[in-house]
């Protein structure tokens, strides 16, 4: 019948697609679309509309009225602050309290953290940084016997393989291998770009590992630091590592 | 990326975009049954072939063929190693591999690659350099292992049989591991793992008393020793007196720190050199594993070596 007919012309038909960003506007972010624009557009108004209002409450405001907030407030340093009244100091949080909140925050951030360290080992597990140059290279001791053999040492014949394999340290067929098997020259360059992309994935997951590391450390410090224990500071917060205290030793019972 | 927490946040639209359909089956990934069906052919012929996108939701990268599955064989590039039975693998991943004795299953959670050749199947598994001082010397460019199809290998310090199963898988069923290991709690895993490899005999005894494991081991053609003892050189020696061949090989795997925490690593070093000498056992190289391992250092060297003929 003519229902099955049109679904079968939908699957010649092409797939409405949105158009996305064009790549070398990729810095102005996200592509905007009309229902973005909306919202943009929505937002803006009501805050004009907000200020509009404000300016004319101020322009229509009588100087001689009365307003409990000028009893309830002072100048301080040139600063408008309200009093404190007895209530507010009573809702405020306790020590107790404010302990519980920072070692829940210390408790999701070292979640965050563990859940980066092994998401971090897994893609460690199959990237083995095979052509990365290490910044600390490893040594190579060959043992021989005598002075004669040190003078004549030929590396890529003593690994017997070719010269040009010699710097490829990860995998330095032999002779017999190489003319046995295929071995992979230059690797298909959208393979190599998937790796990279592997790789950046992992490095930029470490930096977010020592990035939470350092979070949480400085949250341990804070809570600490409430302790009303006897301590000297030792050296500064950097931005990378919290300040050191030194903590009087006391015993517990 | 910015900073944020959440490792999807910076991808915005492009989705599922490191999802990739893994398994892939060709055209699953696409429409239902009509692409491709001969039924109804799109009238823009190939335009979006390569895509296995769905409707609706933009998938960033599309439908890619994903590990293993089928038509993707490509994915995963194999080239063998210097080392007989070890392979890189250079696709996504950029591994060491050892090919998989016991197909479908991973030892410890490593990773595992299947690769077709015509009707055959084979499956690797990475072998992690971050967790194995072999696996760690062999891409630090070793000339040589010793350990190979057919050998028979004594291994020193099997902890939970992580590297023994690479070392099985190496060997195949024609070679033989004995894996010795002290600690009762890692030798309940290497047992588990020995269940499965028949060419592993686990061995849960001190390595310091070979007389005590006397009667389960034969000769054998290489020992690999990760102990890290003070005394390791030693122990070493002890258990090559009693099972190595003569021209037989070791490898032996230094931890600077374990033997003197005080020395520098590579005096540490020469000193364990120098004692191996004594034991009638000839260093013939030395490599250190940098940037897996700090102040750790690989020997190897031939027990006993024949005497040189004069020309």
């Amino acid at each position: 019948d003519m229902s099955s007919f049109r679904k079968a012309l939908k699957s010649r038909q092409r797939n409405h697609q949105e158009r996305s960003q064009p790549e070398f506007r990729k810095h102005l972010g996200l592509l905007e679309k009309k229902k973005d624009y909306k919202k943009r557009a929505d937002d803006y108004h009501k805050k004009q509309n907000t200020l509009l209002a404000l300016r004319k409450k101020a322009l229509e405001k009588n100087p001689d009225e009365f307003y409990y907030h000028m009893i309830n407030s002072q100048l301080k340093d040139g600063a408008h602050v309200s009093k404190k009244g007895k209530k507010e100091e009573e809702t405020e949080v306790t020590e107790e309290q404010k302990k519980v909140m920072t070692t829940q925050d210390i408790k999701y951030v070292e979640m965050k953290r563990l859940a980066e360290v092994k998401k971090i080992e897994r893609l460690k597990g199959s990237l083995h940084l095979l052509d990365v140059v290490s910044k600390k290279k490893n040594k190579h001791t060959f043992f021989v016997d005598s002075k004669k053999e040190v003078q004549s040492f030929d590396l890529s014949d003593h690994l017997n393989t070719v010269p040009e394999l010699v710097d490829r340290v990860y995998n330095r067929p032999t002779v017999d291998t190489l003319s046995k098997a295929h071995v992979l020259g230059a690797v298909q360059p959208c393979l190599s770009k998937e790796r990279m992309h592997e790789y950046m994935r992992l490095s930029q997951r470490i930096d977010r590992e020592k990035k939470l590391f350092v979070i949480s450390q400085k949250l341990q410090m804070r809570q600490d630091l409430q302790d009303r224990n006897k301590k000297i500071k030792v050296k500064k917060e950097t931005t990378n590592a919290p300040a050191i205290y030194k903590f009087e030793t006391k015993r517990k019972r | 990326m910015r900073p944020g927490f959440s490792p999807r946040g910076g991808r915005g639209r492009g989705g599922f975009g490191d999802r990739g359909g893994r398994g892939g089956f060709g055209d699953r990934g696409g429409r239902g049954g009509f692409r491709g069906r001969g039924g109804f052919r799109s009238p823009e012929g190939g335009g979006f072939r390569g895509r296995g996108g769905g409707r609706g939701t933009p998938r960033g990268r599309g439908g890619r063929g994903g590990r293993g599955g089928f038509g993707a064989g490509r994915k995963v590039l194999v080239e063998p190693h210097r080392h007989e039975g070890v392979f890189i693998c250079r696709g996504k991943e950029d591994a060491l591999v050892t090919k998989n004795m016991v197909v479908g299953e991973s030892v410890y959670g490593e990773k595992r690659m299947s690769v077709e050749e015509g009707e055959t199947k084979i499956e690797y598994r990475a072998w992690n350099p971050f967790r194995s001082k072999l696996a760690a010397a062999i891409l630090g460019g070793v000339d040589q292992i010793h350990i190979k199809p057919g050998a028979k290998v004594m291994y020193l310090g099997a902890a939970s049989g992580t590297t023994v199963s690479h070392v099985s898988d190496i060997v195949g069923p024609e070679g033989l591991v004995y894996a010795v290991e002290f600690s009762h709690r890692s030798g309940r895993d290497l047992l588990n793992v020995a269940k499965k490899r028949t060419n592993i005999i686990p061995i849960i005894e001190d390595a310091r008393h070979p007389h005590k494991y006397r009667m389960l081991v034969g000769m054998v053609d290489v020992i690999f020793a990760d102990v890290a003892q003070p005394d390791q050189t030693r122990i070493v020696a002890l258990n090559a007196h009693n099972f190595l061949k003569n021209g037989g090989h070791f490898v032996i795997s230094i931890k600077a720190n374990c033997i003197d925490s005080t020395a520098a690593p590579e005096a540490v070093f020469a000193s364990e050199v120098k004692k191996m000498t004594a034991e009638n056992m000839k260093p013939q190289e030395q490599l250190t594993l940098e940037p897996y391992e700090r102040d750790h250092a690989v020997v190897v060297g031939i027990y006993r070596p024949p005497p040189k003929q004069k020309k």
